[in-house]
């Protein structure tokens, strides 16, 4: 495949399927509870709208506030930039997974500082709920790419990503791999189990809390790089389901392309269905959801040490 | 390293178990111990397509039915009758219990990995060895007599599965007497714990300390 194609098909995706995503999840949900929802470029008209909003701002703001949504979208570009979440992406250098770690981890930080910055209580609570929850599924998150990084050898994402049947890593650690990045991002992205994105109660919430005190400009900012970070996950979710099938039945460059927009379409129609028919689980009972993922990382751990020791 | 299909059931069986450690959902384990104890059937029909051994389809078939199916069925309706849908647990939480077992998981993997009587069999070995600790695990964290259950039967299936992967084929006499004991003892266990729930009006088993009339 040629560079200047997959640079065409990588921005293609990197301005259409982050709202398609959100879409097809309203979409789904929509259709599974016989209602007929909104069309699906709701999105588009969605944000359209935010753009020519004027913005409501609290008289405690800061700084931190207003800065915060627009580091945040740089943060989170530079991420989808450089983390492999599609097959064939042009490859950018340093693409390490310690840095995709902190990146999301200066986000989050950021996020934080902005949600008490507002003043208001609901966005404190938020705040300390989501430290909360990242505290839990972050060793989950950093584990599971490290047992990755152990079956190629290497810490670049691109290398760890890069569709070689080298024996390393086999079906079984890019599955567990998938699930446990998959758990992962239900949590990161405070999804079902944990937290339930459409309720408009702010005393239980978790994301939409953070995030009350943003209007016009700035809440379309954070929309947006909401919807970038949900695409990073599920892509790279699905791209880890494509490497396990692809160790059973190698396909060529161009299935890859369209198997792997298709992957974070099918995840995110997975995500809706959690969601139409699980119930939030009470706030005590998330760490017992979060070590499921965290028990999904250490068997792709266990499997892929077990692996290496076999290998030298 | 490529695993046989043997293998890949077997440590699904396992992980099955494990998984089981994490819920104190009672429902949620009789689903997990159904799905574990169908992938010892399918361990057991492949043994016997490659040894060519008849008698193993008929024991595979028989686990199928009746442990896969009457037992949680039996299981299930138990739960129904005795209103208890979740379990207190005691010593362990449910998550620290789950990797406490993914950890003897390991720990079986290290010690029992080299051992295989048959080829292919390797990490069957170790697979058995962690159904037997993790339904240890699950009698110790559990607190009412129904989740002890469970955790026996998983027991039971660790046993099994080393039988059957570590020997070539055992008696069908012997094996269909071995699964009428599991059968019978389900029952009995279910019917004691009925006894339990009247006279004491509770499944606890840490409260069955003193005697009582």
């Amino acid at each position: 495949m040629t560079p200047v194609f997959s640079w065409i098909y990588f921005l293609l995706c990197l301005i259409l399927v982050p709202p398609l995503v959100l879409s097809i999840i309203g979409k789904t949900k929509a259709r599974l509870q016989n209602r007929r929802g909104p069309v699906l470029l709701q999105v588009f008209y969605d944000w359209s709208k935010l753009w020519r909003k004027d913005q409501t701002l609290s008289s405690t703001l800061s700084g931190v506030f207003r800065s915060t949504a627009v580091i945040n979208t740089v943060i989170y570009l530079s991420v989808a930039l450089f983390v492999p979440w599609l097959a064939q992406k042009p490859p950018i250098d340093g693409d390490d997974l310690f840095l995709l770690l902190y990146s999301l981890a200066l986000a989050r930080f950021l996020c934080l500082l902005a949600s008490m910055d507002a003043g208001s209580a609901f966005g404190a609570f938020a705040a300390s709920r989501e430290a909360t929850l990242s505290l839990l599924v972050e060793p989950a998150f950093m584990l599971t790419l490290v047992a990755l990084a152990v079956c190629s050898g290497s810490t670049s994402l691109s290398s760890i990503f890069a569709f070689s049947i080298n024996p390393g890593a086999g079906p079984e650690v890019w599955f567990l791999g998938g699930i446990a990045i998959f758990l992962c991002g239900l949590v990161e992205l405070s999804r079902m189990p944990i937290d339930d994105p459409t309720t408009h109660l702010e005393l239980t919430m978790v994301h939409e809390a953070m995030i009350v005190e943003a209007s016009g400009r700035n809440l379309l900012l954070l929309e947006y790089s909401y919807a970038m970070k949900m695409t990073v996950f599920l892509g790279l979710s699905a791209q880890c389901f494509l490497h396990a099938y692809f160790q059973f039945l190698p396909v060529g460059a161009i299935w890859l392309c369209l198997l792997s927009v298709a992957g974070i379409f099918g995840l995110a129609v997975l995500v809706a269905l959690i969601e139409a028919l699980s119930v939030k689980l009470r706030w005590r009972k998330a760490p017992e959801f979060i070590a499921y993922a965290l028990t999904m990382s250490f068997l792709a751990c266990l499997v892929s040490i077990a692996k290496g020791a076999t290998f030298r | 390293m490529s695993l046989s299909i043997v293998e890949i059931f077997a440590v699904a069986a396992a992980l099955c178990a494990v998984l089981m450690a994490g819920s104190l959902h009672v429902k949620r384990n009789i689903f997990f111990y159904m799905v574990q104890t169908v992938l010892l059937a399918v361990v057991t029909a492949e043994i016997a397509r490659t040894d060519g051994e008849l008698n193993l389809y008929l024991i595979a078939v028989a686990i199928a039915i009746l442990k896969g199916g009457c037992v949680p069925i039996f299981l299930r309706w138990m739960v129904k009758r005795l209103q208890s849908y979740s379990d207190p647990g005691m010593m362990l939480a449910p998550p620290l219990a789950m990797h406490a077992s993914l950890l003897l998981f390991a720990l079986s993997y290290l010690e029992l990995g080299s051992l295989g009587a048959l080829p292919g069999s390797a990490l069957a070995a170790s697979a058995a060895a962690s159904l037997l600790l993790t339904g240890l695990i699950l009698m110790l964290t559990r607190k009412t007599a129904l989740s002890q259950i469970i955790g026996f039967l998983v027991i039971e299936n660790g046993i099994y599965l080393f039988a059957v992967t570590q020997t070539s084929g055992m008696p069908l006499l012997v094996e269909m007497g071995v699964m009428l004991d599991v059968l019978v003892a389900v029952m009995v266990a279910g019917l004691i714990v009925f006894r339990i729930q009247q006279s004491f009006e509770h499944i606890d088993v840490t409260q069955l300390a003193e005697l009582r009339d």
